[in-house]
């Protein structure tokens, strides 16, 4: 259910991955990702796997919480990894329920089983670690040349802030509008897909007249208190730079001396 | 007789996330055939998630709720059951209207519960009767309505249900003085009319006085007082405690009373205050 949304959500903490500079972090998890795509066998994704790993212990994020967030796409890696069985023909037959698969396949399969694991979990961790304001504010900052080419960075950034900033109320909302239909005998669960769309319909009209509303209200608050979206605008919480910002860089170049190494040195999977 | 019994319910919130909040804890509660109960209480102190147990929207982490002597949430059948039998209007229900016309709404409710054409139409009718809501408005798109007309509409769409027990969550919430007063008499009048049970929810002492019989009073999940409305508003120094108010008018005449005027405390609106001051200057006091 919606209430199984973990992705994009942020849980406040004081831990040493919630210090780091929102701007230093987006790009370690870039760098994450792509060191992640880097690996070629096992010995140097296993080594990224167990930083992610790593990481989410600092978070200090029960892993409760993370798994149910991995709730949404165990299809997806399910499917991704059946695929890669069947797909990939090297290495030694083996005869499985009649049909022929090889131990190259079901490495291959793990692997990516492990890869999108390693990814989501690592982007997960970024959005759980940082609030929304602090990510858009970072993503702005990082983004700002580009408004050398006309580009309004900061009015987009703005755009995400207020759309990430409605996720919560809009699930909020949902739920209040849910409850109020099935409090007039509204059936949810029970019926075939028509009549479970046609179900949604007294869900979704309030929802988006109410959206609409609310949109009106805050585009008149935000103008009452003087926002016009120009690039003149100062903080109130400056970003800081700190050491953390340089031990966590240092890591993460190790590890990606360390990827190239192993795959150097050892055969690859992929 | 007894409708609706709440037994040592609780409820918590997000159970093993780090949001964890225990919302209500061991409520004993029972609410008697044809009686107006107010349940009161500060914001955050359980009301609306307790509500929302008598019509099996949510289902107690711990204790039963009884509907005429069954557990309600006994099967998924009887927590279906429990929707059209206690008609729950939540907290600005306007916000719920969807359909596109008044009728329509408010003819929602009595659809899902498979009545006939003709049953429905009566029901609808009645409804909009009890809730001022005039035949050329039926027609019109709920959007087009006032806030207070809509307010009416979405109450009338829970009322044509006819459920045996009417909860309101702050029916009067975000209205004006005409307004609140305009609700609160046509929820006096439903009441008085058809004879069923009504549970008022609100935080506002001034309002719930004019109408209720008995009061429950919520303070941190927990029942903290029960009892008339004279019972409860005698414990005035709880109540402004737990953050509650007891009517301005009650104010003043516990006031006058500790200025040495004989008067009779349990005063909760300006026409009893009217009839108490002049039984005082009756029986001869000294102004």
């Amino acid at each position: 259910m919606i209430k199984d949304i973990t992705l994009g959500q942020y849980f406040p903490g004081d831990s040493f991955i919630h210090k780091l500079d929102p701007r230093f972090k987006l790009i370690f998890t870039v760098f994450v990702l792509v060191e992640i795509f880097l690996c070629k066998n096992f010995l140097s994704l296993g080594l990224i796997f167990l930083f992610s790993i790593a990481c989410g212990l600092i978070s200090k994020i029960s892993f409760k919480v993370i798994m149910k967030g991995l709730k949404m796409i165990y299809l997806l890696i399910f499917f991704t990894s059946a695929l890669q069985i069947f797909y990939n023909k090297t290495g030694t037959p083996i005869e499985i329920f009649g049909g022929k698969i090889t131990t190259g396949g079901i490495f291959t399969a793990i692997f990516m089983a492990v890869r999108i694991i390693s990814l989501i979990f690592v982007s997960s961790l970024l959005t759980y670690t940082t609030s929304p304001t602090a990510l858009t504010d970072g993503l702005e900052r990082l983004l700002s040349p580009l408004k050398k080419l006309h580009i309004p960075v900061d009015t987009l950034a703005m755009m995400m802030t207020i759309a990430l900033r409605f996720i919560p109320t809009l699930i909020e909302e949902i739920y209040k509008i849910m409850n109020a239909q099935k409090a007039r005998g509204a059936d949810l669960e029970n019926g075939n897909i028509i009549k479970r769309a046609k179900a949604l319909v007294p869900i979704f009209i309030p929802l988006f007249v109410n959206s609409f509303r609310r949109a009106y209200e805050l585009a008149f608050a935000m103008e009452c208190r003087c926002y016009n979206g120009s690039n003149r605008r100062t903080r109130m919480k400056k970003m800081h730079t700190g050491w953390r910002d340089i031990v966590a860089l240092c890591v993460v170049l190790l590890i990606l001396a360390a990827i190239i190494l192993l795959n150097h040195f050892f055969g690859a999977v992929i | 007789m007894t409708v609706l019994e709440a037994k040592n319910l609780s409820y918590e919130y997000s159970v093993g996330t780090p949001f964890q909040v225990t919302a209500i804890k061991n409520i004993n509660l029972t609410v008697e055939k044809g009686e107006m109960l107010a349940i009161i209480g500060h914001t955050g102190s359980g009301k609306s998630t307790l509500i929302q147990h008598f019509n099996a929207l949510f289902q107690p982490t711990e204790g039963q709720i009884f509907l005429n002597g069954k557990d309600i949430n006994e099967s998924k059948e009887s927590a279906h059951a429990a929707r059209f039998k206690v008609g729950l209007c939540f907290q600005y229900p306007e916000y719920q209207l969807f359909e596109s016309t008044v009728y329509k709404d408010i003819a929602f409710g009595p659809s899902n519960m498979g009545l006939s054409d003709a049953e429905i139409d009566a029901r609808v009718r009645r409804a909009a009767a009890f809730t001022g809501i005039r035949d050329d408005m039926l027609e019109k798109s709920p959007f087009d309505l006032s806030g207070g007309e809509k307010r009416r509409v979405a109450i009338a769409g829970v009322m044509a249900m006819e459920p045996e027990v009417l909860i309101m969550d702050e029916p009067a919430a975000g209205l004006d003085p005409r307004g609140r007063k305009t609700i609160l008499e046509l929820i006096k009048n439903y009441r008085e009319t058809t004879g069923s049970t009504v549970i008022i929810v609100s935080h506002s002492m001034e309002d719930v006085a004019s109408v209720a019989d008995r009061i429950v009073v919520l303070n941190k999940g927990t029942v903290a007082l029960s009892g008339s409305v004279d019972e409860v508003f005698s414990h005035a120094d709880e109540l402004v405690e737990m953050g509650l108010n007891i009517p301005q008018i009650t104010k003043i005449f516990a006031e006058l009373k500790k200025s040495g005027y004989d008067l009779n405390t349990s005063v909760y609106t300006s026409e009893q205050a009217k009839n108490e001051i002049l039984r005082y200057l009756q029986k001869g006091g000294n102004a």
